[in-house]
């Protein structure tokens, strides 16, 4: 069994323009083992983002102060390869384009990143898993000789990162608004695609603005965050309450002194 | 000289000669190489098949391959059926004698002119070697013709070579050269190449420049491109040599389509200035420049893209991009972007940048378990890639990707332990 555990991390970004670095999670408590599906919810702003990306390692998330720890080893000043290659996977709500590089060469690079230099994986066998998770998915052969996400529709580019999960199998998959601008269709797909994930090897942390992801990928643990901590923590039912009362009304009965950005 | 009996050829170098001795070397903007020893007025030898790597001259008989070493001719094979058909493929001696015509009619006198700088009447004094290719009307060709051009480097001496290419109406073909050098003794080399594209015919000229280290290269490839013709050049510049040159597209037909792609990638001290030109005469015509640098270690690159749309070339349109990659804090880049415009209802763009590898893209592929090394390499190809796809399959494409890989781990050496 795996562990990603995430103690008192405060994170702050540096904002380009005004050159002033402000503060984003202000203290995130969190343990996630394999077995497991967790979700966060919570509003816009809140740093739920940050959170996925800075557990990843992007360069542009400075960790002040706290822990990540990944099987008792704190990952945190670990370049993200290295994350990723520990059993970090990290879907992305906006994932880059990279013309010239085809899906399949990008996809083969990933797995023999994590193999012995003379050991690449045999491409036959390659090939095999690479068919069978896009059937999964219900893509299109064509996705495979295209250059990685380039001039890929919204639904496409979710589900290509979908698509890597399956075939670079992480101990951990983190999910950062993969449900946002999916028609339900796509989302059905997509969720397909985690479920078939689901086992003892494999833990996952979703992030979402919205339940109803939640009906396709039933969560373990709920937690929802608000000005850059978790406040509160449940089993599934949570989502659906706070469907019906609107993070404002979570705020108010938790008596959090919070100003939500899309507040009027 | 060549043969005594061709009078238009030694008028035309004596002509040349008296324009070499008061003509004035090119300009190209934000590039210093007026130092440079670009003229060696002795005569070079012949040179030894024997040196050659003898890959170069392996075929399959529906090939059409040329080797050329030096001022000697080592292999042409040419398909018999398409040699009947009218394909003319011959050095430049031979055709002096055989078709003294084609000579006399487009050697210099349409596409580039003696005149025009200091180093073209050199080459039209001093240049005795070269390759003549005549593709009559109407002839595809499904096979690319592939040229080794192969400067001898072994003795000290000048390596020119002038590349003649006519392409008749509604002809296609591909081509392929590659350029390199044997031997590390200090030479000039000034090789030009003309390419002259008749109504409705379709080219890809493909060119892997591998220059050595102490050759000193100028170099000029320009095409007229007649009506509704269509050219592409593919330029991949690998050299180690310092280099100064042009490629150049004159759009005098109307509907002609050309597109100018040109890569390269410089290295150690490497120095190099390329004017890429599209010159939109014809009305309706489509001018294309995209050009990617990516610069190591303290070398130099410079990339000026030309777009001239002159007065009369109504309903064209002008389009280039120019962007280089910097790879080391000590390499010098610019990507200069010039539109020149005359005419009012054209369609005009251009875009330049200079800077590191895109942030985002690296992180993306790291973030899937690629070391920064083999994304950094991954994100170059991506970026080098129209050119890279655009030349044919086969040896010089495999060659171009093998010196690409291992000029780029050359770079990441001096920066990375571990690559």
């Amino acid at each position: 069994m795996a562990v990603l555990e995430v103690k008192d991390l405060h994170v702050e970004v540096v904002d380009q323009e005004k050159k002033i670095s402000k503060e984003i999670l202000k203290g995130v408590n969190l343990t996630v083992k394999t077995g497991e599906i967790h979700a966060i919810m919570g509003p816009n702003g809140t740093g739920k983002s940050t959170l996925s990306e800075t557990i990843m390692g992007n360069p542009r998330y400075h960790v002040t102060s706290g822990q990540i720890l990944l099987n008792g080893e704190n990952i945190v000043g670990m370049p993200v390869d290295e994350r990723a290659r520990k059993g970090l996977f990290l879907a992305m709500q906006y994932p880059a384009e990279v013309p010239g590089v085809t899906n399949t060469e990008f996809l083969r690079a990933a797995i023999n990143a994590r193999r012995p230099k003379d050991n690449p994986v045999p491409i036959r066998e390659f090939l095999q898993e690479l068919d069978k998770n896009m059937d999964l998915l219900d893509m299109k052969q064509s996705m495979t000789e295209r250059y990685l996400n380039e001039g890929f529709s919204g639904g496409e580019k979710k589900r290509n990162e979908i698509l890597q999960m399956l075939m670079i199998k992480p101990s951990f998959g983190i999910l950062d608004e993969i449900d946002s601008g999916l028609d339900i269709d796509a989302l059905r797909v997509v969720a397909r695609g985690v479920n078939a994930m689901r086992g003892d090897n494999f833990g996952a942390l979703m992030i979402t603005h919205y339940q109803r992801l939640l009906d396709y990928i039933v969560p373990d643990v709920v937690h929802v965050m608000m000005g850059g901590k978790v406040v509160k923590d449940g089993g599934p039912d949570l989502a659906k309450k706070l469907e019906d009362e609107g993070y404002a009304g979570l705020r108010d009965e938790l008596g959090l002194d919070i100003e939500l950005v899309d507040e009027n | 000289m060549v043969n005594t009996e061709v009078d238009f050829w030694e008028k035309r170098r004596q002509a040349a000669l008296a324009a070499y001795e008061t003509g004035k070397l090119p300009y190209i903007q934000r590039f210093h190489y007026q130092d440079w020893t670009l003229f060696d007025e002795t005569q070079p030898l012949a040179s030894d098949s024997g040196l050659l790597d003898q890959a170069l001259l392996k075929t399959d008989p529906q090939q059409i391959k040329i080797v050329q070493f030096g001022k000697s001719t080592i292999l042409i094979q040419v398909p018999e059926k398409l040699l009947q058909a009218g394909l003319i493929v011959c050095d430049l001696k031979t055709a002096l004698k055989e078709h003294p015509d084609l000579i006399e009619k487009y050697y210099m006198t349409q596409v580039i002119k003696p005149d025009e700088n200091k180093l073209l009447s050199y080459h039209a004094a001093f240049c005795e070697a070269g390759l003549v290719i005549y593709v009559p009307a109407k002839m595809e060709l499904a096979e690319p013709i592939e040229v080794e051009l192969v400067g001898d480097a072994t003795r000290k001496q000048p390596w020119l070579h002038h590349l003649l290419l006519i392409a008749g109406a509604n002809s296609s073909l591909k081509f392929v050269q590659h350029l390199s050098t044997i031997g590390e003794q200090p030479q000039i080399a000034n090789l030009v190449a003309e390419v002259v594209a008749g109504p409705n015919s379709h080219i890809e000229f493909s060119s892997l420049d591998e220059v050595g280290k102490n050759t000193t290269l100028y170099f000029n490839r320009r095409a007229n491109l007649d009506a509704d013709s269509h050219l592409e050049w593919n330029c991949a510049f690998m050299n180690d040599a310092d280099s100064i040159g042009d490629v150049c597209s004159e759009l005098v037909g109307q509907g002609s389509y050309g597109y100018s792609k040109a890569i390269a990638v410089t290295a150690g001290d490497e120095q190099m200035a390329v004017n890429n030109l599209v010159i939109n005469r014809g009305r309706h015509t489509t001018g294309l420049i995209n050009q990617r640098g990516v610069l190591l270690d303290n070398s130099k690159l410079i990339f000026n893209g030309i777009g001239q749309i002159v007065h009369g070339a109504s309903g064209s349109k002008a389009d280039q991009k120019n962007r280089v990659l910097m790879m080391s804090d000590n390499a010098h880049g610019d990507a200069n972007p010039l539109l020149l415009i005359d005419e009012n209802d054209v369609v005009a763009a251009h875009a330049a940048s200079v800077g590191p590898v895109d942030p985002v893209q690296m992180n993306y592929l790291m973030s899937r378990g690629i070391p920064y090394p083999k994304a950094e390499r991954m994100v170059i190809h991506g970026f080098l890639d129209a050119v890279l796809s655009g030349m044919p399959k086969g040896m010089v494409r495999d060659r171009m990707l093998t010196i690409l890989e291992r000029k780029l781990i050359h770079g990441q050496r001096q920066r990375f332990s571990e690559v």
